[in-house]
């Protein structure tokens, strides 16, 4: 550990700098391709930062740019933290990071599709099929199903993070209603508007062509025939916790925002209902979850659904984004497979590497994981958001005899990791700058063609030394700036 | 558009609408008051009075309220959660639907909307309201009317658009019933109770409701002539220009109601449309005499009573699919 400079040396006094920093390369020493931001920020200063973090703030709660927390009183709309300073990707960096999600996302699209339907990959014990059988998001009704042109994670976001030693590991797959790309949006819109002044030279790729190639994918997957498809935006409604991203979606496309009892279906085709009757859908770009879906196929108690959906899309009279069952791919349980997915069936190494991960099922994993709870991160399979989870090193006696009990009892409910000292990257924290440690959550679009959001969301753990950045849990969010390939030469 | 966009867009405009009434009703009232000087018990009834009646929440309020405290009883009409027609319920409303038809009425409308309320919540109109109610009523109006020019400037005359205009000139017809009708029992009562008041009392009443219309200029300008009440109905109930007379209001909802239903001229498609062209020209071939004549009360009340099934007509049409 060492100190950068003076602890009265303004913006930067007393920052510590601890592997990985993003920034620094050594004490007082920005990476080149931070050079240019780290002036910047210097010379607009701690007051005029906060002045503008302030305008920031506002403008986002003007904008209803919020989401809702469940658990206190009845839902709280609240604003995600946002930090001013951006996070930087360089051209060399982010080419990879892009060749190693298209690789990922490709195999995994191959495995819903086997998994579904031929189920080679079983038949090779390359993957446990009780694992496949047992994962929360695999879906029987799925079984036979065939997604036109084959694609069935037309959205999905992968969590990265970057370990000590500066490598990017995939943390997490989400394969099936992955959410906060309006804020990679809105956080480079609000960053224009209040720091205009840090964009300066930086060749930045730009991010608001994702909702053009979303509409177009949107439209790709409509029914055969359909010249000009009618395409909406389901969204549970305004009480979802993600309601200002479907809405904004919808408007950013200009289609119709549409809620499961907009819809009705019938003999075979999906209808809204407008003020002029009922009119035809052709597209959904869904953002229900499967087991609200449909209440005659999936849970009967759903109020969000559509009754007679799922049978629409088996007849290839909807396009439907996400495709069914893809929760199978994300499972936390199959996550230590991918890799040897990735081989499976595309016959490459992959690109992007996993953490390590134990798994109790395996015996000597299992007395590994046992033995060292203190140092480990154990995740329930079946939970995200931050929820359901043991950090060891954080972690009390009470809480590591829990679990242990817990591992014991259900093996095939957790997995185990080794506790990640994940990167840290100069934030704005009482009128100064202190490092905290983020993560990356990159947007993936699987078209005609697989298009990677240039940067993504860029998670930021808040409290000082905590690891946790879901905004459930007092996560806040960077832009995230991939820098054009000029500013490298 | 669905049919649960359009119920939502009518409605968010009919809350805002009736909120900027009452804001603007009040901010007059209480600035009326001062001007009355310790007569405020003998011009008639008091600001809150003539609110709970336009806002038909009297038997609310009784139930709910104590002893007459002014302070309490305008936080109850501005503030009060519980009171369903309180301004912050109303402004709290029309921004959740706002906040569901973002992609139809654009960010400047719903920024607008969401700023309003969250300025409604915060303690600076606490504190404005305590040190300046007049002033605090006016800003409540202006912002309201500032989302209106949001709406008339940002959005094409397309479907929303006539949906929006629907409910915000269906919803001023019937505040605008409901405010005659209280001010003019108010000085009915007194004018036969007292065997006629001093003239002074008397045109200050009736200043007072053109104020409380923001039609005071308007009527000077157009009548050229001193404050009476005959002229003052013939203004805001029947010209066909002012933006908040009876008649000016009823055209307005029948030519969106003609675009939302499309079709021609000559044809009515619609119950909504009947009645709405009938009031239309009723309004445009009576005279004030006969208003009077027929009695001004029973004739206010008849208006109400169509607006009613107006609304009804268009939730059957429209929002029931």
């Amino acid at each position: 550990m060492q100190t950068n400079s003076a602890p009265d040396d303004g913006l930067y006094g007393g920052y510590v700098l601890e592997p990985y920093d993003e920034m620094f390369e050594a004490a007082g020493r920005p990476r080149p391709h931070y050079r240019d931001l780290h002036e910047r920020l210097a010379g607009l200063g701690p007051q005029e930062l906060e002045r503008r973090h302030r305008l920031a703030d506002l403008s986002m709660r003007q904008q209803g740019i919020t989401f809702t927390v469940y658990g206190r009183e009845q839902g709280v709309e609240r604003i995600i933290p946002f930090d001013p300073v951006p996070r930087l990707l360089d051209a060399r960096e982010w080419s990879r990071i892009e060749c190693g999600l298209e690789q990922r996302v490709r195999a995994l699209n191959l495995f819903i599709a086997d998994v579904y339907r031929d189920r080679k990959i079983l038949h090779d014990r390359v993957v446990p099929p009780e694992l496949v059988y047992g994962a929360s998001g695999y879906r029987r009704q799925c079984v036979g199903l065939h997604a036109p042109r084959d694609v069935y994670i037309h959205v999905s976001g992968i969590d990265l993070i970057r370990d000590a030693d500066g490598r990017f590991l995939v943390l997490e797959d989400n394969c099936r209603t992955p959410s906060g790309v309006s804020y990679v949006l809105k956080n480079r819109q609000v960053m224009k508007q209040v720091f205009p002044l840090l964009f300066g030279q930086h060749d930045i790729r730009p991010v608001d062509d994702y909702t053009d190639n979303l509409l177009a994918l949107l439209r790709w997957i409509a029914p055969e025939g359909c010249d000009d498809p009618a395409v909406v935006v389901l969204t549970p409604g305004v009480h979802n916790s993600a309601y200002y991203e479907h809405s904004f979606l919808a408007r950013q496309m200009g289609v119709e925002l549409v809620e499961g009892r907009d819809l009705v279906f019938d003999r075979g085709q999906i209808f809204r209902r407008t003020t002029r009757g009922l009119q035809r859908v052709d597209v959904i770009y869904r953002r229900v979850d499967d087991d609200f879906l449909d209440p005659m196929t999936f849970r009967k108690d759903s109020m969000l659904g559509v009754p007679g959906l799922i049978g629409a899309y088996h007849a290839g009279n909807i396009g439907l984004a996400n495709s069914l069952g893809t929760g199978v791919a994300d499972d936390k349980g199959i996550y230590p497979f991918v890799p040897d997915i990735i081989h499976y069936y595309l016959g490459e190494d992959p690109i992007l590497e996993n953490v390590e991960t134990f798994r109790p099922l395996v015996p000597s994993h299992r007395q590994h994981i046992l033995a060292n709870l203190e140092s480990l991160v154990v995740k329930a399979v079946d939970a995200s958001g931050g929820y359901g989870m043991l950090i060891g090193p954080a972690s009390t006696r009470e809480q590591r005899e829990e679990f242990a009990r817990k591992i014991q009892d259900n093996p095939r409910g957790y997995i185990a990791q080794p506790t990640i000292r994940l990167s840290r990257h100069p934030t704005f924290i009482d009128g100064r700058l202190d490092g905290r440690h983020i993560d990356l959550r990159p947007f993936v679009l699987y078209g005609e063609t697989i298009t990677v959001l240039p940067g993504g969301l860029t998670r930021v753990a808040l409290p000082r030394g905590s690891l946790v950045v879901n905004s459930s849990q007092g996560g806040g969010t960077k832009d995230t700036w991939v820098l054009g390939g000029a500013s490298d030469a | 558009m669905l049919s649960r966009v359009a119920e939502n867009l009518f409605w968010m405009n009919r809350y805002l609408e009736r909120a900027e009434n009452v804001a603007r009703l009040l901010g007059i009232e209480l600035d009326l008051e001062l001007d009355a000087g310790g007569r405020s018990g003998e011009s008639g009834s008091s600001p809150v009075e003539i609110a709970l009646n336009v806002l038909a929440c009297r038997t609310e309020f009784v139930v709910s309220h104590g002893p007459a405290d002014r302070t309490a009883d305008l936080e109850f009409l501005t503030f009060d959660r519980g009171n369903m027609q309180s301004i912050l319920s109303m402004i709290a409303r029309a921004r959740e639907n706002a906040r569901g038809t973002q992609e139809s009425i654009g960010v400047d409308a719903w920024r607008q909307a969401n700023r309003l309320y969250l300025y409604l919540c915060s303690s600076k109109a606490r504190r404005r309201f305590h040190s300046s109610p007049s002033s605090f009523y006016t800003t409540i109006k202006d912002s309201c009317i500032l989302f209106d020019g949001m709406i008339q400037n940002t959005l094409p005359r397309d479907e929303v658009y006539h949906f929006l205009q629907l409910g915000r000139f269906l919803e001023r017809v019937d505040v605008m019933g409901r405010i005659l009708h209280a001010k003019c029992q108010d000085s009915m009562a007194t004018e036969s109770g007292t065997g006629g008041s001093e003239p002074g009392i008397e045109s200050v009443r009736w200043t007072g409701l053109l104020r409380s219309c923001s039609a005071y200029g308007a009527y000077l300008r157009s009548e050229r002539d001193r404050v009476d009440p005959l002229s003052v109905i013939r203004f805001l109930v029947l010209d066909p220009d002012f933006p908040r007379a009876v008649r000016f209001c009823v055209a307005r909802c029948r030519e969106s109601l003609r675009e939302i239903v499309g079709g021609d001229d000559d044809e009515v498609a619609i119950e909504a449309e009947r009645l709405l062209g009938r009031l239309e020209s009723e309004l445009r071939y009576i005279d004030v005499g006969e208003i009077f004549e027929r009695g001004l009360l029973p004739f206010l009340d008849g208006i109400q009573s169509i607006c009613r099934r107006v609304g009804q007509e268009i939730q059957r049409t429209f929002f029931l699919v």
